[in-house]
């Protein structure tokens, strides 16, 4: 077995760190919050500059601009920007549409948006979400209805990451009102220019928004801004579920392993009974076991990766991976809350306020990863029955 | 990234699946845990015709000179099928340090190791219990006598030989004796693993300058990345065996019905499995990344290894004990190989370094300050 890079890898992964020596994260300005998951701020800024050199098409085949690169080199990227707290927000969710409009989009979509993304100016939100319809997805009500060359599109999405700040959005409609269930789904690219569309924020515990509810009235989409094909969004949307899940958040580990660097230096050089917090048995070794923690995550997001690349069964190392990030999130954000004592409670810009304020912060929005992107719950249940082969757990009808 | 096993280590896995589910069932497993002195001899003549415990001694010495991925790999399936053996003391960890050791001694007995004619033990824990320099009182000279006792020596009563880590005039040093030198005698403890532990006492054994492993006064630099190694095994051994709890605990939740359903229908039961699931799989891939550093040479191997060794334990035993609940009464029965798992995985995670230790060494390697000086694995 082979953990390790090439030395193209290697030198690339070197030619992003020096990137970033010479472009520092906090010099391009935020339009959109941290929202925690390890991709830092919604940035434009940064998307440009990262569009600037390529690597937002890295993967993508070359005649839609790409350099044909293997996954690896994603991963190496995302990795490297969550190691030194880029802000990279949308980044994962914008090469996955791109993916998608690749392998399922029209010509039109194709020709429209993929320039777009790779210059660092198309961003996305996915309207999954209504307020019927969280892990019970498919009780969705968004309708969509063909009238000539347009659809109709009326309905209501929430929990819709970044909506405000970006520019198109991948919704999942009802456009056969006789379906039910997965049947007679369409995924949707929507603009969010468009006339009827209504873009809320909504604030967050943190005092802050990421998310957005989103109305739609009458909105007129052209026929052929469909993933996929119509009547098939349940397919692309499951197409998608186990890549997306992934995606999402496999920059997790290196971000952790960010944080518990931060905690490390804290313990180092916090005094403490006439020594310092590092000095404490019991601080060492609850530090150390995250480490542990944080490695084996780590490598459970590269089995999965693997996996992905070789279009092998991933659902069970996917599901686990997103379980474990985000359960294993809130115990290390807790942790330094518990080593921060009453320092920990204190925001960012506050007098007496330490680490910036950013453990805070990922504690409190590490509350909603295990709802998002699908619940622990909804994790547990996949993989026990979609990869051990559990049997499913009857649907109450009615 | 290449995640696949090699075709040799495919091959190591087909045949241990092969023969240790059907050589060593549970009713085997069980036998040979409730009788003190359970050795399965022909068992361990058969897994010598197939060359695992040469499998680390090089090619010049009767071995087959594999990879630290190969050990794995064998390590792994041992645990899942639960099998006693003192593969990974004699085959992984005593040879290491022999093939290490270099001189007449270890090149006379490593050939003897590898067709599985004598078995090596390791007596290296004292009072303390701890897998540390300043935690061992026994003296050793060479050429003089040795008096005193290790502690918690396995397979004492089936090894031909045995390592000896003491305290000499340069500092730490290793001895390699026969069993049969006059004055050492073992005395069975009775561990609750099934494992068979004993006491060795040593009254006035004469010893050789012959007798020394390496040089005198390098006896930890010498055991050190043996015992790394052992670690590692430990810990694939602790996945195999978690696996294995997994395994008993799908199939059983796949047939047994109550309230007119599978219990596997239910999301407790089927989150608890997920729990499972992910617990094997991460410590699976953690030991496996852990392997890659050891055979690439990486710098931060010693620290990879400390921290595999700490999560394969954690996950484990997280498993073995989901697993009971899981399984219900029926895996509270003797007769029930759930309990024999949880107890390998339960001897697995104190063998070679401690979580103590080994989250020692992981605190430092994560730049945590300290004064304290570093226990043998770091060495």
């Amino acid at each position: 077995m082979d953990f390790g890079r090439s030395a193209d890898e290697q030198a690339f992964a070197d030619e992003v760190r020096a990137f970033l020596r010479a472009h520092p994260p906090e010099s391009f300005p935020a339009d959109g919050t941290d929202a925690g998951y390890g991709s830092g701020a919604h940035s434009r800024a940064f998307l440009r500059a990262l569009g600037e050199r390529g690597w937002l098409s890295l993967s993508w085949p070359r005649e839609y601009g790409g350099q044909a690169q293997p996954m690896a080199y994603r991963l190496l990227l995302l990795e490297e920007l969550a190691a030194a707290g880029a802000p990279f927000g949308p980044l994962p969710g914008c090469l996955q549409v791109a993916d998608s409009i690749i392998q399922h989009g029209s010509d039109t979509l194709r020709r429209e948006i993929l320039p777009q993304v790779a210059r660092g100016e198309a961003t996305f939100w996915q309207g999954y979400s209504e307020p019927g319809a969280g892990s019970d997805l498919l009780a969705l009500e968004t309708r969509a209805r063909l009238e000539g060359e347009q659809w109709i599109l009326d309905g209501r999405k929430i929990w819709s990451s970044h909506a405000g700040v970006a520019t198109y959005g991948t919704v999942l409609a009802r456009t056969d009102p006789a379906s039910t269930r997965r049947r007679g789904l369409t995924m949707l690219m929507v603009d969010n220019r468009l006339p009827g569309m209504d873009v809320r924020p909504i604030r967050s515990l943190t005092g802050e928004v990421y998310h957005y509810e989103v109305f739609m009235d009458s909105v007129r989409v052209p026929r052929d801004w469909v993933m996929g094909k119509p009547g098939e969004g349940f397919a692309q949307l499951l197409h998608g579920l186990d890549t997306d899940r992934f995606w999402g958040r496999f920059y997790k580990a290196p971000f952790l392993e960010r944080i518990l660097a931060l905690l490390v230096e804290y313990a180092n050089t916090t005094p403490r009974d006439g020594g310092v917090l590092a000095d404490d048995a019991s601080v060492r070794r609850r530090l150390a076991q995250a480490a542990t923690d944080i490695a084996a995550l780590r490598a459970l997001f590269r089995r999965a990766a693997w996996l992905i690349e070789r279009e092998l069964p991933a659902t069970g190392p996917v599901s686990a991976a997103k379980l474990m990030a985000d359960e294993l999130g809130q115990r290390v954000l807790s942790l330094g809350m518990e080593l921060l004592g009453p320092y920990g409670v204190l925001r960012a810009g506050s007098r007496w306020v330490r680490l910036r304020g950013e453990i805070q912060h990922q504690y409190q929005t590490s509350w909603g990863h295990t709802l998002a992107g699908g619940t622990s719950e909804i994790q547990r249940t996949t993989i026990a029955v979609r990869a051990l082969d559990l049997p499913a757990e009857p649907r109450v009808r009615g | 990234m290449d995640l696949a096993l090699s075709p040799a280590q495919q091959l190591l896995q087909q045949s241990a699946r092969t023969l240790l589910p059907r050589r060593c069932p549970p009713e085997r497993v069980q036998a040979l845990a409730l009788d003190p002195r359970g050795f399965d001899a022909d068992l361990w003549k058969e897994i010598a015709t197939l060359g695992w415990p040469g499998l680390l001694i090089a090619p010049q010495q009767g071995g087959s000179g594999g990879t630290v991925g190969d050990a794995v790999v064998l390590a792994e399936e041992l645990g899942h099928a639960c099998v006693p053996s003192p593969f990974i003391g004699s085959a992984i960890i005593a040879t290491t340090a022999l093939s290490a050791a270099g001189g007449r001694r270890a090149a006379a007995l490593l050939p003897r190791l590898a067709l599985g004619e004598r078995l090596c033990a390791l007596a290296v824990l004292e009072e303390a219990g701890r897998l540390a320099p300043d935690a061992m009182a026994l003296r050793v000279e060479a050429p003089g006598r040795l008096t005193g006792r290790k502690l918690f020596v396995a397979d004492a009563h089936a090894a031909t030989d045995v390592i000896v880590l003491g305290r000499g005039a340069a500092g730490p040093t290793a001895v390699l004796l026969p069993m049969d030198r006059g004055g050492i005698e073992a005395h069975p403890l009775e561990s609750m693993t099934g494992d068979k532990l004993f006491e060795l006492t040593f009254r006035d054994v004469e010893t050789g300058p012959d007798d020394v492993l390496g040089e005198p006064g390098a006896g930890f630099t010498l055991l050190a990345p043996a015992y790394r190694l052992g670690a590692l095994a430990r810990s694939a051994e602790m996945v195999g065996s978690a696996q294995r709890v997994l395994d008993l605990c799908l199939s059983h939740a796949r047939v047994r019905r109550q309230g007119g359903r599978p219990i596997g229908g239910y999301q407790a039961v089927q989150h608890a499995c997920a729990d499972m699931f992910r617990d094997v799989e991460s410590a699976r891939w953690l030991v496996w990344e852990t392997a890659w550093k050891l055979e690439a040479g990486r710098p931060d191997a010693h620290a990879a290894v400390a921290t595999a060794k700490v999560y394969a334990a954690d996950a484990a035993l997280r498993v073995a004990r989901r697993g009971h609940q899981v399984m219900g009464a029926i895996g509270y029965c003797e007769e029930h190989p759930l309990h024999l798992l949880h107890k390998r995985i339960l001897a697995a995670s104190l063998d070679a370094g401690d979580a103590a230790l080994h989250l020692d060494t992981v605190a430092r390697s994560i730049g945590l300050r300290d004064k304290s000086k570093g226990p043998l694995l770091k060495s």
